[in-house]
């Protein structure tokens, strides 16, 4: 279904909730590599609450960014193309087109783009994986190089789903049978794993097919409609203008004398004299 | 020449000058939007990056859209009966669009760069090809307006040339109108996470345009009664039951398309189970039901007074789509609400102020009424009032 179907070059992350310790490191780490405020980091942190009875407490914690989908609804929505996938899998955003329209935003399945409200000429705030940092030869993005416990690792996508089935597969008592990531959203190169459900930690229920799908469908669909409607309109015009003086002719052959009435011009309006229904209003105006 | 001016300025009604002062009050707190950020003169957030403004475009070219519907049948369809309301739809079309781009302008975070949809195309996007669109269209608009503009200017030879040309460029505007009007609908195509299902369809472009048939023609009635009122110019009556007569065919095709839809695709029982959601849609539906019963009627499409009443219920109706899928049934992240800051509604004011201005000093100027039909004194003593329209 996906126009922009995963390669082997793809990168990945996997993110595994029951590792998290809510540390915000990633936040730090993301907010220094990037030269953004604390306010506009690209990664945020989502969390479950305090669940569970007294002394049987628990809470959990997940890092959020952007899930960098297989065929991303930003990229399909972006009116300018600021937003695009490159060969890695990566969605890259380019600064220097975006027009802030903010389709983006509502376009996303997963509420990412975020944007910088309290800048005069604001930009669209959103994960790159580092991909500027990845070019300068390091191996991974600054979130996870930092995070402490390991709960945010990077590498080939391929490698990431894997090792994320495994660690289900391997302990099945300490995780929910679901890698939210695989085909949320129509598959995305971000795996979570977790011990509560996602909804719980407050991640979106995504579709299994992409929206960007189904905008394309539509706007596909645009030269033929254009084409289409032109076409019909020009023959019925043509059609009724010929059936028109058609009749004239007709009109003229049998009685040559009598003055053409199908060819009427546009008529002026008759004069308000049938007109009964006239509002109070008009009285005493200028002519 | 400059008294002359002057002069001509001191002449105008006291209504101008009241709107003046709206329009500059209102651009003012746009200039100051611009200077000063999104963020800090809006209520758009996270949640709800699209506010008011966006429903306010939404609405506004839907009824703009009486522009290429009139051009269609007149020209198109050679309803010639119909050519009287062709130049004050047009110029209501054109200065609607031009409200849309100014507000547009207004919620673009870099508006610095507007330019760039011109240079940088993605043509998997909606809000793209509206952009075009609706530039190309206006550029249209003012073509046909023109020779109502140069007719008594030095250049009224240039008539003759522009009206040669007519057809081919009103078939090109009622293709780019079709085309955004539906795209309008495309937009939120994609956004099926965020909007309610009810209003969330493959066929909302269709739904789209059909409304906005709709709502340009009962645009172009009611700105024809309106005009009656304000600018003692109106429609024949003959002509404003030809266009009424269209309204129950548009909107009948519409709600059932849109209720089929909902049939085909299973949520048909949305309709009673979404609380305040269902009550919005079965609003709309209202809405649409009334003029469809009244413009059914002989008796209310030769009626000044009706024919204004079902028509406001058409505009309503077609509104209050337009914010649904807009606004209130966009689904809200974390019980987060939007409701727009004083200054966008102030923005708003502004620019539906500059707009009433430029169509009144524009109709007070060139010879746009020309072939409506005057209305005098001796008419009103000579008939009776009516029944009134409620």
């Amino acid at each position: 279904m996906s126009e922009t179907t995963s390669n082997k070059n793809d990168y990945g992350f996997l993110i595994d909730a029951s590792r998290c310790i809510d540390c915000r490191a990633c936040l730090v780490a993301c907010s220094v590599e990037n030269e953004v405020p604390m306010e506009t980091t690209r990664i945020w942190i989502q969390e479950t609450g305090v669940q569970g009875e007294f002394p049987n407490l628990a809470r959990y914690s997940a890092p959020y960014h952007c899930m960098h989908c297989d065929d991303p609804s930003c990229v399909s929505a972006c009116t300018v193309g600021a937003l695009k996938k490159d060969d890695n899998g990566i969605v890259t955003y380019d600064q220097d087109r975006c027009i802030g329209c903010r389709y983006c935003m509502y376009a996303c399945p997963f509420q990412v783009p975020n944007y910088e409200w309290k800048e005069r000429l604001p930009l669209i705030v959103k994960c790159d994986m580092c991909v500027s940092r990845l070019g300068d030869g390091q191996s991974e993005p600054a979130c996870s190089a930092t995070c402490p416990t390991d709960a945010i690792i990077f590498g080939k996508k391929s490698d990431m789903l894997a090792e994320a089935h495994r660690r289900i597969d391997q302990s099945p008592s300490k995780y929910i049978n679901h890698v939210y990531g695989e085909t949320e959203n129509g598959g995305t190169a971000t795996f979570y794993v977790s011990p509560v459900p996602f909804e719980d930690l407050g991640f979106p229920a995504a579709d299994e097919s992409s929206p960007a799908y189904f905008n394309r469908l539509v706007t596909h669909g645009t030269p033929t409609v254009a084409g289409a409607v032109a076409v019909g309109l020009s023959s019925v015009y043509l059609t009724i203008k010929h059936h028109e003086e058609a009749m004239t002719q007709i009109a003229q052959n049998e009685h040559p004398a009598v003055p053409d009435e199908t060819e009427s011009a546009p008529q002026l309006a008759p004069m308000p004299q049938n007109k009964p229904d006239m509002p109070q209003e008009v009285e005493g105006q200028e002519a | 020449m400059l008294k002359k001016i002057i002069d001509e300025v001191k002449s105008l009604s006291v209504g101008y000058y009241i709107l003046a002062v709206i329009a500059a009050a209102g651009l003012s707190v746009a200039a100051y939007r611009l200077y000063a950020g999104l963020g800090t003169t809006t209520n758009l957030s996270k949640a709800f990056p699209w506010g008011v403004w966006i429903s306010f475009d939404l609405s506004t070219v839907a009824f703009s859209g009486g522009a290429f519907t009139l051009a269609a049948l007149v020209y198109v369809f050679h309803l010639h009966e119909l050519h009287s309301a062709v130049r004050p739809t047009v110029l209501a079309g054109l200065i609607g669009y031009s409200s849309v781009l100014l507000i547009l302008f207004m919620d673009l975070g870099r508006w610095d760069r507007f330019y760039h949809f011109l240079i940088y195309p993605n043509l998997n996007s909606a809000l793209f090809e509206v952009s075009w669109c609706i530039m190309l269209y206006s550029t249209i608009l003012i073509y046909e307006l023109s020779p109502v503009l140069l007719k008594n200017s030095r250049w009224s030879g240039a008539i003759k040339i522009i009206e040669k040309w007519t057809i081919p460029m009103v078939i090109a505007g009622v293709t780019l109108s079709t085309l955004h009007q539906s795209s309008l609908g495309t937009l939120f195509v994609v956004m099926s996470p965020r909007l309610d299902p009810l209003w969330h369809s493959m066929l909302l472009p269709v739904f789209f345009l059909i409304s906005s048939l709709a709502a340009g023609l009962a645009m172009v009635i009611s700105g024809a009664i309106l005009s009656f009122w304000i600018f003692k110019r109106t429609l024949a009556e003959n002509v404003l039951a030809e266009l009424g007569w269209f309204i129950p065919w548009i909107l009948g095709v519409y709600l059932v398309l849109k209720l089929g839809e909902l049939e085909i695709t299973d949520e048909l029982h949305l309709l009673f189970t979404s609380g305040l959601h269902s009550t919005l849609y079965l609003t709309e539906l209202g809405l649409l039901v009334i003029p469809i019963i009244l413009f059914a009627m002989k008796r209310v499409r030769h009626s000044r007074g009706w024919s204004l009443t079902g028509a406001m219920f058409v505009l309503a109706g077609v509104v209050l789509n337009r914010f649904n899928a807009s606004w209130f049934a966009i689904k809200p992240i974390a019980g987060e609400m939007y409701s727009p800051s004083w200054m966008e509604v102030a923005i708003l004011i502004g620019v539906l102020a500059t707009a009433v201005l430029a169509y009144s000093l524009v109709a007070h100027y060139f010879p746009l009424f020309e072939e409506t039909v005057q209305v005098t004194r001796e008419s009103k003593i000579q008939y009776p009032l009516p029944q009134s329209g409620d």
